[in-house]
Formats: C-alpha cells, structure tokens, sequence
C-alpha cells in the first residue's frame, strides 16, 4: 500500500524551503506567509465577490416582468437568495460561474470552458438545482436537492469540465 | 399562404439583453435560446435570401422598437440543427419572416441542456 505524505522540504510559490535559521529567517518567513495569504484572499475571495455583485445587479436589473423586452417572467428574491447561497458555498478552488437571468425568472450559473463545454445550473427559490452540461459529445441534465452544502453530483461535473 | 420552414434555412434570434451573450469569444448563451415562459416558444426570423443589412432592419423594426430595447446583436442558427434536436419550427406571421420554435421539452433541465446544444451551434454576430 502507498501513502500520501505531505511534502514540508518542498519549494513552492506558497513555501518557502526550511533550511534557514536566525531570527531573519524566521521575520522572512512571516513576511512570505503574509504574502501569500493575501494572494490567495484576493483570488478567492475577489472573485466570489466580483460574481456576488454580479448577482445582485443582475437582481435589480430582471427583477420586473418583461425585462428581456418580451415576456420575461421577474427574478424572485428567493431565486436571488438561493444563487447567492449556493455561490458561496461554493469551494474556494473552483472557478467562479457567470450569472444569466433566465426568461422563466431562474437564476443561472454558468460556467465555460470553449462553446462546446459549458455547465450550467438554474436556481429558482425552490431547494432545487436544475443543471445541464455539454462535455463535448457527452451531454449530462438532471435535478438535485440543494440543502446546505452545494451537492457532490453538481461539483463532480464542474471538476469534469475542467479535468 | 407562408411556406413551410425547410431544414436549409437559417434562423435568427435577436438579442436584447447584455448577458445573453459574451464578447470575450463571441458567443451567444443558452438562456437567449430558452422559451418565453407564456407561450413556451422561442421567437426567431427566417432570413434566407435577404441582404445582412435587411436582417439587423427587420430586428430594428419588429423587435426592438416594438419592445423599446436596442437589438444588441443576433444568433444565426440553421434550420435543420434546430429540427435534429427534436424541436419544430413553425411560421408565424404576421409581422413578415416571423416563426416559432416549439416543442420544447417538458423536463427543465433537458430544456436547458437543447438550449445549450442550440447556443454552441449559433453563430453570434455582435450589431
């Protein structure tokens, strides 16, 4: 049997190799610690907020009927709220998705990988996700229970389109 | 009497809406394709034989000012890509050109799943 060991000699963009000593070392380590969690605050947590705006300018903008300029049905505040729950239960490795209103008043995410790559999950206040993806010539659609954790089914098919 | 829509021909989908469609690779999105909810069709024009400037007039004319919103762009699709999916295509005019996608599935998310289908075969064409 093989086990995975965590490598701590490794150098990386986020560690530094311990071979050093001396209170510079260790004042540069905290130096190199607080850059990175930075970096990876602003990667994260910026783009999770740059979708969260999104979302809620999209809300303002689709929240009446006919908003497509045909006969668009509103953007609930329930399916606003379910997208912004769902958004930020979202794994902080994973790509952010595009938010589209849809004509029936759902929310979707979409996330694209080229035209023939695309995953998408509608949201509409109701615990419910309605997703759809091309991966290439395989083609997934289904309905999944949104509780309080995002389901492993809809993160599998993100994993999948980005494998 | 309209003549029947024939698998050679191209559609076109006018599009109002910013986020229906996203420059950065010039493509059009699956919820431009979705259905109006009280009808359960999806607009479009047929656009066979006529010149490119006639196509973004006749969504000038019997789309944007009939719904107060500037036509941003268009999604061309063929007729018969459109017929593959299991969906029809039915003329409706007035006003001249106009048709129907119907038979939409009755399941939302294979609903949307065709509507992704449609959105990687169209062509975008920013105005």
């Amino acid at each position: 049997m093989t086990m995975a060991m965590r490598c701590t000699d490794c150098t990386t963009i986020t560690r530094l190799p311990q071979n050093g000593f001396g209170a510079d070392h260790v004042q540069l380590n905290k130096y190199f610690d607080d850059i990175v969690a930075e970096l990876k605050k602003s990667i994260t947590l910026g783009g999770k907020t740059d979708v969260l705006q999104s979302l809620e300018d999209l809300f303002e903008e689709c929240s009446e009927e006919g908003w497509d300029g045909n006969e668009a049905s509103p953007i609930t505040e329930d399916a606003y709220l379910e997208a912004r729950r769902l958004i930020s239960n979202l794994p902080i490795n994973l790509r952010m998705p595009e938010v589209v209103p849809e004509p029936s008043g759902e929310i979707g995410l979409e996330w694209s990988k080229g035209k023939d790559r695309v995953f998408v999950l509608s949201l509409s206040g109701r615990n419910e996700i309605v997703y759809a993806g091309l991966f290439g010539i395989n083609k997934v659609h289904g309905v999944e229970y949104f509780g309080d954790t995002v389901p492993s089914t809809i993160l599998e098919n993100l994993r999948r389109l980005y494998a | 009497m309209v003549e029947p829509v024939t698998p050679s021909e191209v559609l076109s989908r006018f599009i109002m809406q910013t986020n229906w469609y996203r420059l950065s690779d010039n493509r059009v999105r699956y919820a431009a394709f979705m259905p109006n909810p009280k009808d359960g069709e999806t607009s479009v024009y047929r656009i066979c034989g006529i010149l490119e400037r006639e196509v973004w007039e006749i969504g000038d004319r019997e789309v944007g000012l009939k719904r107060y919103k500037p036509v941003l762009g268009r999604a061309d699709i063929g007729a018969s890509f459109v017929m593959m999916k299991g969906l029809s295509v039915v003329p409706s005019e007035p006003p001249a050109r106009h048709a129907n996608i119907v038979g939409w599935p009755e399941e939302k998310s294979e609903q949307r799943l065709v509507a992704l289908e449609l959105a990687a075969e169209a062509i975008f064409y920013e105005k």
